[in-house]
């Protein structure tokens, strides 16, 4: 078959921290994300965690890096990052690091991350140092990498699937 | 699927108002209804609708598509939110497969077969087997949309004198007419067909796709959204015929439910309220999808075939138009 679309030139410049949540979740979820699929914006879920979002901090700052939105930043350059979900997962730290990335190339000294989980009422540390760096500036050349392919990553493993908001799309044929 | 908010069938003439953040029904008996925005997937409008700005921006900044039926259930029109889900990536590829004589023809061939299939599907009789095999053999030399419409035509004609056969005399349709039907069998397929159309548009929204590029039907179309058109097309015989035919065996459905004059017919306000009722509880029937491994409404369904067109342009997947598999 045909290759399919290239993706839009305005969203193949920046990668933000949604990209990055999805590449370290399925590259596959990335790639389609990144041509405009964008089935979460629908979902109740998504619904659910901007309801979080919006009622559990209310002396937050936003801090609009164009790329990316990061819930608020306290003084001395913590990232904040509110997730509605359950559990802890990879994608949040690694979304919280290129923040501190992003941060970072705008010139502010990033001290570190947390990621905020009200509903479980926990918290996790994001560290900023030079392995995170390194770390943060390969996972930001891998999302790259992915958005630029020619053709879709194969799905995961089904069983990997289960709550992604793309289900319908990748398994319902 | 996306579920967010529900449809809202509107069956009898009410005036609609924004009142906060709720959209405020106001029926001429009884009291008012309110219903949060964040409900509201759609609103099917089957009789006059009073709405003002106030209530069609709030609508609109919530992605909610109003649908309005005409009398004689056409879809007389549509009210859309001006935000829509469309990515240029996706639209793109869509113009270019629409554009492709190749590939459009073979979509639009494998649409009208699968919609024939499952009209012998809905009706349940090996009488169409005759009309589906010399529809079958003629497609492939089809070369034009209008040679593929013209073969869907014949196969058509077939079917409906079939289903005729199983339908009370005063039921038949004696050949499909239109804008307005002529008898209550046609009234009653024109408003299952754009109840039908109405429901992929709503689909449709969901997806980056831009409903009015198409493959079958005609960019000049009246109703424009060809996508929608087309596929609505193998999911009109789970609803229309296949509906027709049991409304009539189960006497549902009864000849004061429509008024008929000469050379017209449409559903009585009581009719409508049935239809609006039987095609609700169609939509929330579930069957078992085995790639989901769950339980998927046919209302679902019609979401899932959005998204077949979705995989066709994003990853070249070739488009198998819905069959029913149960
Ligand atoms: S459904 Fe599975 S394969 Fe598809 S994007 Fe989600 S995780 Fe990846």
């Amino acid at each position: 078959m045909s290759p399919g679309p290239e993706p839009p030139a305005e969203d193949q410049t920046a990668v933000g921290g949604v990209h990055i949540k999805y590449l370290v979740h399925c590259p596959r979820q990335l790639w389609l994300y990144a041509r405009g699929y964008r089935p979460e914006q629908r979902s109740d879920l998504v619904a659910f965690g901007e309801v979080v979002d919006d009622t559990t901090f209310t002396r937050r700052r936003d801090v609009d890096l164009g790329e990316a939105k990061i819930d608020w930043v306290t003084t001395g350059a913590v990232i904040h990052e509110t997730k509605s979900s359950r559990a802890p997962a990879p994608g949040h730290t690694a979304q919280v690091r290129h923040y501190c990335l992003l941060l970072e190339r705008r010139g502010v000294n990033v001290r570190g991350g947390v990621v905020h989980y009200p509903l479980i009422r926990r918290t996790t540390d994001v560290v900023w140092d030079d392995g995170a760096r390194t770390e943060a500036e390969d996972t930001e050349a891998k999302a790259q990498t992915v958005i630029a392919a020619s053709t879709a990553p194969d799905r995961l493993l089904r069983s990997k699937c289960r709550g992604c908001s793309y289900l319908d799309y990748c398994w319902g044929d | 699927m996306p579920a967010v908010g529900r449809t809202y069938w509107l069956t009898e003439p009410c005036r609609i108002r924004r009142e906060d953040n709720s959209v405020r029904v106001e029926r001429p008996d009884g009291s008012p209804v309110r219903i949060p925005i964040t409900d509201i997937r759609d609103l099917v409008v089957f009789d006059h609708v009073d709405i003002n700005t106030s209530a069609l921006s709030l609508l609109s900044r919530n992605g909610v598509t109003v649908h309005i039926l005409d009398h004689y259930g056409n879809h007389a029109g549509h009210f859309s939110p001006a935000e829509s889900m469309s990515s240029a990536a996706t639209v793109r590829r869509q113009v270019e497969i629409s554009a492709d004589d190749e590939q459009r023809l073979a979509i639009s061939r494998s649409l009208v077969l699968a919609t024939a299939e499952n009209i012998r599907w809905a009706l349940d009789t090996d009488l169409l087997d005759p009309a589906l095999e010399a529809l079958r053999n003629a497609l492939p030399a089809c070369r034009t949309n209008d040679a593929i419409m013209g073969q869907e035509g014949n196969f058509r004609r077939t079917a409906w004198a079939v289903l005729d056969s199983r339908l009370p005399p005063w039921l038949r349709m004696n050949g499909r007419t239109r804008r307005p039907p002529t008898n209550a069998g046609n009234a009653f397929i024109s408003y299952l067909n754009a109840l039908v159309y109405a429901r992929l548009l709503t689909a449709l929204r969901s997806t980056p796709l831009h409903p009015a590029i198409g493959f079958l039907h005609a960019d000049t179309d009246r109703r424009r959204n060809t996508l929608a058109l087309d596929l609505a097309e193998p999911f009109k015989p789970l609803f229309a015929e296949r509906l027709l035919r049991r409304a009539a065996s189960q006497k549902h459905l009864k000849e004061s439910d429509f008024e008929t004059d000469v050379g017209r017919a449409s559903l009585s306000k009581n009719g409508r309220k049935k239809i609006a009722a039987l095609v609700r509880e169609e939509l929330s029937t579930t069957v078992h999808h085995r790639g989901l491994k769950r339980q998927v409404s046919y209302e679902e369904l019609m979401h899932l075939e959005a998204l077949k067109v979705v995989r066709l342009c994003l990853e070249g997947t070739p488009y198998k138009p819905f069959r029913p598999w149960w």
